[in-house]
C-alpha cells in the first residue's frame, strides 16, 4: 500500500441553519484500499460525502488532490476530476431505462446527434453483467425493485471508472449474496488501484472488506483516518457511540392466552396471495422473515386495505372485517404500517418533522370545523420525538434535510403518537445505526409489553431471532411454515432455510 | 434522556419555529420581494402617471385585484394537488349565467341566484375532481376537455345570449366606494384569501390536501382519503372561481357569456401568474395565500399602471406572458441559490 494520500481533507467544517453538521473533520484516503466511514446516524458521514464530491461547498477547510490543494464547484466538476459516487439516497431518473440512467452524464455530449439506443444498451450490459444484475437496459427504472435501483446505481458509479469512488451506505437495501457480489467488484476494484469509501451500519460487512478507517462523532473525528489493523468491533463501537454497544437480546414472553388481534385464515389476495394463515396475539411479536420480493410487504399493503382481500377471511378483534380504504383500517380499526420505503411511502419529504410525525393522528385531535393548531399536534408527538431522540434542530425543519437514520425515527414516532394497537412494521432498521437499532428493538419489546400487538416483516435474521415471539416464513406469496422462536440462532436460522429451501426444492422437483 | 441528546447544542430545543432563521428566510421569501416589487411600482407609476393614486383609480385597482386575487385563489387551489384547472375561466362564467338566469328566468330572490351559481361551480369542480381520480388522468388533460365541454354547454343552453336584468344590488355593491376609494369586492376577496390560510393552515382538511398533493402514496399510507382531498380542492376551485365570476357581474351589472373570453381563455394568464409569482409549488404541497394574493395585486397593478401610460392593451398581453416567464426563471435561481447554501 501507498503512503502517499490520494486524496485529503482538513479542517471540513459545514454548517447548515441551525446545525453545524461538520465542525472540522480530517480524512486521507490511499490508492488501492477501502476505507470505512463510520458514525452514527447524524454524525455527518453523508455530508462529507457530500462535500468531498461537489455537493455542498464546505463551510471551512482544504481538499487536497495528489498533493494539490483543489475544490469542486459542482458535482460535474469532482466527477471530471475524477471523484464518482453513489449517495445514499436515490438519485434515478424512474421514467429513464436504466442505461440511460447508467449514462446520463454522457448521454448530452452532442445535443443534435441523436442518441444511438442500441448503443447505449449495448455499452450499460457489461456493467450490469459485472454486478451480476440480470435485466434489459431498456427497462425503465420505476419497474425495478429498491434493491436492484441500489445495483443500478452502483453500476453507474462504476461506469465512470473513476479514481476515488464513494459510496454511501450502498449495502442498506441488499441481499446477503448481491452484497457478496458487490464485494467481489470492490474488491477487484481496490486491486485496480482505486481508492474507496464505504458507508456502512453493519459492521461484520466493514471488517470483512475495509483496511482502511474514520470514525466521526457528532461532526468531529472520534478517530482519525488509520489502518484497520488492530481496531476490532468494540473498539470501533465504542468510538462511534462513546460507550459498549448495549441492546436487549431475546427474552420468552407469555402471549398464549391473549386474544387475538389480527387474523387470517385462508386469505388470497388480489396480488396473488394464496392460503395465507396468520394470526397475531395482543402484545406478540409475530416475525414475516422471507427474502426480499416474496410478497411480504404486499401482504402488508392488503391488510391496510390498499389492496383488496379476495378469499378467506380476514379478522380484527375477533370479528372478520372487510377493509375498504387504508383510511379505515388507520381509524377504523386500529393497524398502523410503517413502510420500509421511508423516502417514498413513508415521510412527506417536502414537509416539515412536525407535520409529518402528526398526520395519523390529525383527524383524532381536530376540534370544531377541524380546525387544528401546530400546539396541539406538537404536545403529542413531542415526547415520541424526544424519546426515541431524533436530531432535529427544531420541529420545522423539512424531514428531507435530516440523516436518514433520524427519518426512519420519525416514521417510527409518528405510529407511536397514533396509538394504534396492530403495528405493521416492514424493514425497520434499514440504515439505521446499532445504537438506534438496538433502542428501536427495545421499544418494538416496550410496545409489545404494553399490550400492542406487532408483525415485524425483516429480512435481517439476527433482528428477526432478536425479537420476534413466533417466526412465520413466507415465499412465493404464501406461507411456507411457522417457527416458534427460542432465540438461539444457529437452531432457528437453520429451520428457518429449511423452510424456504425445502419448499422450493419440492416446488422445483 | 435530557434535550441535550435531542438536539445539537448549537441549536435550540424543539422549537416549532428556528427563531433567527426564519426571519432571514422572510427576506428572501418570494412574498418579501413582491411586497418590495409592489413598493417600487407604485411608486414609478406615482411619479410618471397623472392620477395614479387618485381615490378613483385605487377605487378601480382594488375592484379589478379582487377578481384577479380571487381568479388565482381558484388555480391556486388545484396547483396544490400538484395539478391546475384550466377550467377556471369556463367555470366562472357558467356560475355567473346560472345566477343570472335563476333570477331572470325563474324570478328567484337574488341571494339564492349567487347560491345556485357558486353551487354550480362546486359540482363542475366536482366533475373534474371525480374524472382526475377516476380516470388518473393528469388534471391538465381533463381540464382542457371540461373547459371546452362546459363552455360550450353554457353557450348552447344560453344562445349565448346575456342576462341584463339584474337587480340594483348587484351594480350598487359593484359601484359602492368605502372611504372614497376602498372598493367593498376586494374586502370579499381578502376574507376568502384568510379563510383560505387559515385551512390550509390550521386545519386538517387542508393539511391533508397539502400532503395529498405533496406526496400521495405516504398520504395514503398515513390514513388519509387521497381521492377525497383530491376532489375538494377541485370543488374548492369551483366555488372560487365561481365567487370570482359574480364579481364580475356586480361590475357589469351583467351576466355576460364572453366576459372570461372565448372558451374562459381570458383568465388563464392571471390565473398563473398569481400563483407562481406567489411562490407555490407547481408540482404540489406546498402552498402560498399572502403570496397568490401579492402576485395577483402585482399584476393588476402592472397592468393598471401600463394602460395609462398609454401602453398598447396587446403589449400589456406580452408584457404579462414575460413576466410569467421571468418570474418562473427568477424563482428557479432563487431556489438553487438556496439550495446552496442550504437555506431552503
Ligand atoms: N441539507 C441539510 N440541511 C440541514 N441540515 C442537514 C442537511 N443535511 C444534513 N443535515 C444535518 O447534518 C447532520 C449530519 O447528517 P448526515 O451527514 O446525513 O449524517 P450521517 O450520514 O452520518 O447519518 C444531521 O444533523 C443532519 O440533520
Ligand atoms: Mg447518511
Amino acid at each position: 500500500m501507498t503512503a502517499t494520500p490520494i486524496f485529503r481533507a482538513e479542517g471540513i467544517q459545514k454548517a447548515f441553519p441551525g446545525v453545524l453538521a461538520l465542525k472540522g473533520v480530517d480524512i486521507s484516503l490511499h490508492p488501492g484500499s477501502i476505507h470505512a466511514l463510520l458514525g452514527e446516524n447524524g454524525a455527518g458521514k453523508s455530508t462529507l460525502i457530500k462535500v468531498i464530491t461537489g455537493v455542498h461547498a464546505p463551510t471551512a477547510g482544504k481538499m487536497y488532490l495528489d498533493g494539490a490543494e483543489t475544490g469542486f464547484a459542482s458535482p460535474r466538476d469532482a466527477i471530471a476530476k475524477g471523484i464518482g459516487v453513489v449517495h445514499q439516497e436515490r438519485n434515478l431518473f424512474p421514467r429513464f431505462s436504466v442505461a440511460e440512467n447508467i449514462f446520463l452524464e454522457q448521454l448530452a455530449d452532442s445535443w443534435v446527434r441523436p442518441v444511438d439506443y442500441a448503443r447505449l444498451n449495448r455499452e450499460a450490459r457489461p456493467w450490469l453483467e459485472s454486478l451480476e444484475l440480470d435485466i434489459d437496459p431498456a427497462t425503465p427504472v420505476s419497474e425495478l425493485s429498491v434493491a436492484r435501483m441500489q445495483l443500478v446505481e452502483i453500476a453507474k458509479a462504476l461506469s465512470l471508472k473513476s479514481r476515488v469512488l464513494l459510496l454511501d451506505e450502498p449495502t442498506a437495501s441488499l441481499t446477503s449474496s448481491e452484497t457478496d457480489r458487490l464485494f467481489t467488484i470492490l474488491r477487484r476494484l481496490r486491486d485496480d488501484g482505486t481508492s474507496l469509501v464505504f458507508v456502512s451500519h453493519k459492521l461484520e460487512e466493514v471488517q470483512e472488506i475495509c483496511d482502511r478507517v474514520t470514525v466521526l462523532r457528532d461532526g468531529e473525528n472520534a478517530c482519525d483516518s488509520r489502518p484497520m489493523q488492530g481496531v476490532d468491533r468494540n473498539d470501533l463501537v465504542q468510538m462511534m457511540i462513546g460507550r459498549a454497544e448495549s441492546g436487549g437480546a431475546w427474552r420468552h414472553r407469555d402471549t398464549e392466552a391473549q386474544p387475538e388481534v389480527l387474523g387470517l385464515t385462508g386469505v388470497a389476495t388480489a396480488l396473488g396471495h394464496r392460503d395465507i394463515d396468520l394470526t397475531v396475539r395482543k402484545g406478540e411479536i409475530v416475525g414475516l422473515y422471507g427474502l426480499i420480493g416474496v410478497g411480504r410487504t404486499e401482504l402488508a399493503k392488503c391488510i391496510m386495505g390498499q389492496f383488496a382481500v379476495t378469499g378467506g377471511e380476514l379478522r380484527v378483534d375477533g370479528s372478520a372485517v372487510r377493509i375498504g380504504s387504508v383510511a379505515e383500517a388507520i381509524h377504523r380499526h386500529g393497524i398502523g404500517y410503517i413502510s420500509e420505503d421511508r423516502k417514498g411511502e413513508g415521510l412527506i419529504l417536502q414537509h416539515t418533522v412536525l407535520e409529518n410525525a402528526g398526520v395519523p393522528i390529525w383527524r383524532k385531535l381536530a376540534r370544531a370545523f377541524g380546525s387544528l393548531s401546530d400546539r396541539r399536534v406538537e404536545g403529542v408527538v413531542t415526547p415520541f420525538l424526544r424519546k426515541l431522540e431524533v436530531k432535529t434542530p427544531s420541529l420545522a425543519q423539512t424531514a428531507g434535510n435530516l440523516s436518514g437514520g433520524n427519518q426512519q425515527k420519525i416514521s417510527v414516532a409518528k405510529w407511536l403518537a397514533a396509538g394504534v394497537s396492530l403495528l405493521i412494521v416492514d424493514e425497520p432498521s434499514v440504515g439505521i445505526d446499532i445504537k438506534t437499532k438496538a433502542y428501536l428493538h427495545d421499544l418494538l419489546r416496550e410496545l409489545a409489553d404494553n399490550g400492542t400487538a406487532i408483525l415485524l416483516i425483516s429480512s435481517d435474521m439476527p433482528e428477526m431471532i432478536a425479537l420476534a415471539d413466533r417466526i412465520a416464513v413466507m415465499d412465493g406469496y404464501r406461507i411456507r411454515g411457522e417457527v416458534a422462536n427460542t432465540g438461539v440462532y444457529r437452531d432457528i436460522s437453520r429451520r428457518i432455510m429449511d423452510l424456504i429451501h425445502g419448499e422450493s426444492a419440492a416446488r422445483a422437483g | 434522556m435530557s434535550a441535550q441528546d435531542l438536539v445539537p447544542a448549537s441549536a435550540g430545543p424543539l422549537s416549532p419555529t428556528g427563531g433567527g432563521l426564519s426571519r432571514t428566510r422572510f427576506f428572501l421569501s418570494n412574498e418579501f420581494g413582491l411586497i418590495l416589487l409592489i413598493a417600487a411600482f407604485v411608486a414609478v407609476f406615482a411619479f410618471t402617471t397623472r392620477g395614479f393614486l387618485s381615490p378613483f383609480n385605487l377605487f378601480s385597482l382594488g375592484r379589478n385585484s379582487a377578481v384577479n386575487i380571487m381568479i388565482g385563489l381558484s388555480m391556486m387551489t388545484v396547483i396544490v394537488t400538484g395539478g391546475l384547472n384550466l377550467a377556471v375561466g369556463a367555470i366562472g362564467v357558467c356560475a355567473a349565467m346560472v345566477c343570472g338566469w335563476m333570477i331572470e328566468v325563474l324570478a328567484l330572490p337574488w341571494p339564492l341566484a349567487v347560491l345556485g351559481g357558486l353551487a354550480l361551480g362546486a359540482a363542475l369542480g366536482f366533475v373534474n375532481g371525480w374524472m382526475v381520480v377516476r380516470t388518473g388522468l393528469h388534471s391538465f388533460i381533463i381540464t382542457l376537455a371540461t373547459m371546452s365541454i362546459f363552455f360550450g354547454a353554457m353557450i348552447f343552453l344560453t344562445r349565448a345570449e346575456s342576462f341584463r336584468a339584474m337587480p340594483e344590488v348587484f351594480s350598487a355593491f359593484g359601484k359602492m366606494k368605502l372611504a372614497t376609494y376602498l372598493s367593498p369586492l376586494l374586502l370579499v376577496t381578502l376574507a376568502c384569501a384568510l379563510l383560505l390560510a387559515w385551512l390550509y393552515r390550521f386545519t386538517v382538511t387542508g393539511r391533508e390536501m397539502l400532503a395529498a398533493g405533496a406526496n400521495p402514496a405516504a398520504a395514503e399510507l398515513s390514513g388519509i382519503n387521497v381521492n377525497r382531498a383530491v376532489i375538494l380542492c377541485h370543488v374548492l376551485s369551483g366555488v372560487l372561481a365561481g365567487l370570482a365570476a359574480l364579481m364580475l357581474v356586480t361590475r357589469n351589472g351583467a351576466a355576460i357569456p364572453s366576459m372570461a373570453g372565448q372558451l374562459g381563455q381570458d383568465w388563464l394568464l392571471p390565473a398563473f401568474l398569481g400563483p407562481v409569482l406567489g411562490g407555490t409549488l407547481l408540482k404540489g404541497g406546498k402552498v402560498s395565500v399572502l403570496g397568490t394574493v401579492l402576485g395577483a395585486f402585482l399584476v393588476t397593478m402592472l397592468t393598471s399602471g401600463l394602460l395609462m401610460l398609454q401602453v398598447g392593451a396587446f403589449w400589456v398581453q406580452t408584457f404579462l406572458g414575460l413576466m410569467l416567464l421571468v418570474a418562473v426563471l427568477l424563482d428557479k435561481a432563487r431556489r438553487s441559490y438556496l439550495a446552496r447554501r442550504n437555506l431552503a
